[in-house]
């Protein structure tokens, strides 16, 4: 792994810490989903200092160089990532067209009572 | 047989007071159900103003939703029938005694009224996107429609259940495509229609791709494991 990558690693790693830090100071974020972020910045703190980690496993796999196994396994966690956001979303969506039906149909029977009293 | 027509409105004011009016001039004995779905126009002030059964969705939350409203609704006051009628005027009320008689006669769970059937052409690329739903839904089903994009279809109380508590089922020729492999018997009347007497279409490019990928998906993969 290049110096280069290794100083990059850190920088996204202090940038993605201190961003979340803040959207959870400011409550924008619940502490429940930070957590991925918080795991995610600290592993790439992890490679940039421990750059033999991933080297150990670039080889057992056969990689050719250490910073491929790295991007493919940034990638993979974030595409892990994305579908499972997907699937949260759906769920949400619906949940959402429930409670968006039942209030409206509570609302109407609420007007045709008053109506009827 | 008690029909309710489920008339789902987002931003109609310009025909939805004609629409609904010449729905009850027509069949006096079809009740009307208006979802007004999040309108940021006067569709409510109208519904209000003229004494429509109307519910009004909070946020505007789509077709699939807005219609899943009115059968909840059509479940909850013992409906027999359910139309979807479009609130735009395209669809002509005369039509909903001969798709209710069809209905029983042919013990059907579905009925679409057909342009096709009447002798219309759709021409365009909406003929082309019609007759691709028609083929696949052909060749996955076996069942044999029309006019399967025509928006005007008469549902049974069976059908008013599934889609009350159904998850994901929209009004669309995919779900009667799967309810047709399902076994659920879907029935042509032929009907004419009108041009839209007002309002937004929003057949526009993104949609019409969004749309036909979404249903050609749905009628091609989806089905087969849902």
């Amino acid at each position: 792994m290049s110096l280069t990558l290794r100083i990059l690693c850190i920088l996204g790693s202090a940038i993605t810490f201190l961003v979340i830090a803040s959207r959870v100071r400011k409550a924008r974020v619940r502490i429940d989903d930070s957590v991925f972020w918080i795991v995610f910045s600290f592993a790439l703190l992890v490679i940039a200092i421990f750059p033999n980690i991933p080297s150990f496993f670039a080889r057992l796999f056969g990689f050719q160089a250490t910073s491929n196994f790295v991007f493919l396994v940034v990638i993979c966690v974030l595409l892990m990532r994305e579908f499972s956001n997907t699937i949260k979303i759906s769920t949400l969506n619906a949940r959402l067209d429930e409670l968006v039906q039942e209030q409206a149909l509570q609302a109407m029977e609420e007007v045709d009572d008053d109506q009827q009293s | 047989m008690k029909t309710l027509a489920v008339i789902p409105a987002y931003n109609e004011e310009d025909c939805l007071e004609q629409t609904v009016r010449s729905l009850a001039t027509a069949c006096p004995e079809v009740d009307h159900l208006v979802v007004n779905d999040g309108s940021t126009d006067a569709t409510q002030l109208i519904c209000e103003r003229c004494g429509f059964t109307h519910v009004n969705l909070p946020i505007n939350c789509g077709l699939a939703c807005g219609f899943q409203t009115g059968m909840k609704y059509a479940l909850r006051h013992g409906y027999d029938a359910v139309v979807q009628f479009d609130a735009d005027g395209q669809h002509l009320p005369e039509y909903i005694p001969t798709m209710g008689a069809a209905m029983e006669a042919q013990g059907a769970d579905i009925v679409i009224a057909s342009r096709v059937l009447a002798g219309e052409r759709i021409e365009g690329a909406r003929g082309a996107g019609s007759r691709l739903i028609s083929t696949l839904i052909r060749l996955t089903s076996g069942v044999r429609l029309t006019d399967p994009t025509s928006g005007m279809r008469l549902y049974n109380r069976r059908m008013i259940e599934l889609f009350a508590h159904g998850r994901d089922l929209t009004p669309e020729p995919d779900t009667v495509a799967l309810i047709a492999r399902r076994g659920g018997k879907v029935a042509e009347v032929p009907a004419t229609m009108q041009e839209r007497q007002g309002g937004q279409s929003y057949l526009d490019l993104p949609h019409v791709i969004r749309y036909m990928t979404r249903t050609c998906a749905s009628i091609l993969f989806f089905q087969w494991f849902r």
